[in-house]
């Protein structure tokens, strides 16, 4: 009695483990399209409106599913916080808490974090470039996040439970 | 009539203090603890990478120090730091350069409540014409005053029963030329009920920002009732925008002295439409002898001259000369 209830509870374990790693190979590239429409909506901001930074922001924030729609919310608070914070330093403290959240590998945020140095800082269409590049970057990093996906996350759905069975196989 | 002037110079130091919110903290904590005295004079704040804080009242000019008291040498004033400049840039143009662009080509920021911030820099060109500016050194705040009533005085003569005559106001820089030509939109849009003067349809072409003194479109000045802004519109456009789409009887711009000016200034007289505007000059000769002006003042368009100077203050009305006798009629 005892045996099968400890054999279900490695196998549910290791099942569950197994899924984390698998879920998170499927969360990065979701988040990944998160980012690009998110960037993608504030170069509209940008272009079309020349919204001021914060309520671009702010609008951006309420239109992407968090944790991307959450930073983005967190950068345009701190940068309306009144204490004349750059906005390097808003988008830095975003991120702070962000890395927290993501599934983003770093390879991932680095190309976030560039854009901290010029968001804001320069004209219209200067703005238009950078932003089309990091959505370029991020598109890259997108079909790597997909094919690695693609490859892992059967194998980690299956490989969890399986090896808690060759567990239980051997203490048996 | 001791609390009515304690009100206004309330709402003065009020309206004066809006500019902390455009300081990073480092500058707001020493300028917060100036006292009221300081604030209902405040004219500028002038920001200089490296170079000591200098505030400038109506009358005199204050060095700072670091603890907001104010020091007589400029050895022991505060020093205004690289990173001082950068976060009040942040903050006077909402961290967003791209949404200022245009200001920034003309070198200032109109902010809320109407006060403009006028910034240097390095330029970087396109052709002939400035593409944008970096590396920017020093910062003016301006605080803008609502001087309601100052032109008070100045309505009887511009007035000719239902109408309003063409009036130039001439004056050197800070003398008052914008709050007096703000004062008469106001006093012409709303009219004045103790002369009999209903108001009329004016329309204000702002080029400058800084009659109406629009934050994100919105006047933050009272410029009249019957008052139609065309904020940050070149003034020969404007004039002729206005005369087309919202049909006014008195056009009011500021500055006029460059060629384009004077064929939309004929354009307007033409129409039948009353001309209200400004031009630099220490006095009148000075005024005969700039080519531009020279012209129209031979035109004679111009019924008023109103010339301004400070001998009691900005704003003061030195002398009111008909512009077709050239004979003074009255002063202030």
């Amino acid at each position: 009695m005892y045996k099968i209830m400890g054999a279900m509870f490695v196998i549910g374990a290791a099942g569950f483990l197994g899924l984390t790693v698998a879920n998170a190979y499927q969360n990065r590239p979701r988040e990944l399209r998160d980012m690009q429409t998110a960037l993608h909506l504030l170069e509209t901001e940008i272009a079309y409106g020349a919204t001021p930074l914060v309520e671009a922001l702010e609008n951006v924030a309420t239109r992407v599913p968090s944790p991307v729609g959450r930073f983005i919310s967190e950068v345009a608070r701190e940068l309306s916080a009144g204490y004349g914070a750059t906005v390097r330093e808003a988008w830095e403290f975003g991120l702070n808490g962000y890395r927290a959240e993501t599934f983003l590998k770093d390879e991932d945020l680095s190309v976030v974090k560039g854009l901290g140095d010029v968001l804001g800082a320069s004209d219209r269409n200067d703005q238009i470039k950078h932003l089309r590049l990091a959505v370029e970057r991020l598109k890259a990093q997108n079909l790597k996040a997909d094919d690695e996906a693609k490859r892992n996350v059967r194998l980690w759905q299956c490989l969890g439970f399986t090896a808690g069975l060759a567990i239980t196989l051997i203490l048996i | 009539m001791l609390t009515v002037r304690s009100q206004v110079l309330n709402r003065e130091t009020q309206t004066a203090r809006g500019i902390l919110n455009y300081v990073p903290p480092s500058l707001r904590s020493l300028l917060e603890g100036l006292p009221d005295s300081v604030w209902c004079e405040l004219e500028e704040v002038r920001l200089r990478v490296n170079r000591p804080l200098l505030i400038n009242l109506t009358s005199k000019e204050l060095l700072v120090d670091r603890r907001g008291q104010v020091v007589g040498k400029p050895g022991a004033a505060y020093l205004v730091t690289a990173d001082d400049l950068v976060r009040t840039l942040q903050l006077v143009t909402g961290s967003s350069l791209y949404a200022v662009e245009e200001e920034l080509r003309s070198g200032y920021v109109t902010v809320s409540g109407g006060h403009r911030v006028g910034i240097v820099g390095r330029t970087v060109m396109d052709g002939d014409r400035i593409q944008t500016m970096k590396q920017f050194t020093g910062i003016n705040v301006r605080i803008s005053r609502e001087v309601t009533g100052a032109a008070d005085t100045l309505m009887p003569y511009l007035l000719d029963g239902l109408r309003v005559r063409h009036t130039l106001i001439v004056s050197p820089p800070g003398c008052g030329k914008t709050t007096i030509l703000r004062d008469v939109a106001r006093l012409v849009s709303d009219g004045v009920a103790s002369l009999g003067f209903p108001g009329l349809t004016v329309g204000l072409v702002d080029e400058r920002s800084e009659l109406a003194g629009c934050y994100r479109g919105v006047p933050q000045r009272d410029v009249g009732l019957r008052t139609d802004v065309l904020d940050a519109c070149p003034k020969a456009l404007g004039m002729f925008i206005l005369l087309r789409a919202m049909a006014p009887r008195v056009i009011v711009t500021d500055e006029i002295g460059r060629t384009e000016d004077v064929s939309a200034l004929e354009e307007v007289i033409n129409a039948g439409v009353t001309i209200i505007s400004t031009a630099h000059a220490a006095s009148l000769d000075e005024l005969l002898h700039r080519p531009v002006l020279k012209n129209i003042l031979a035109m004679k368009v111009f019924e008023r001259l109103v010339m301004l100077g400070r001998s009691r203050g900005p704003g003061t009305i030195e002398k009111i000369v008909n512009g077709q006798t050239m004979r003074v009629i009255g002063s202030g």
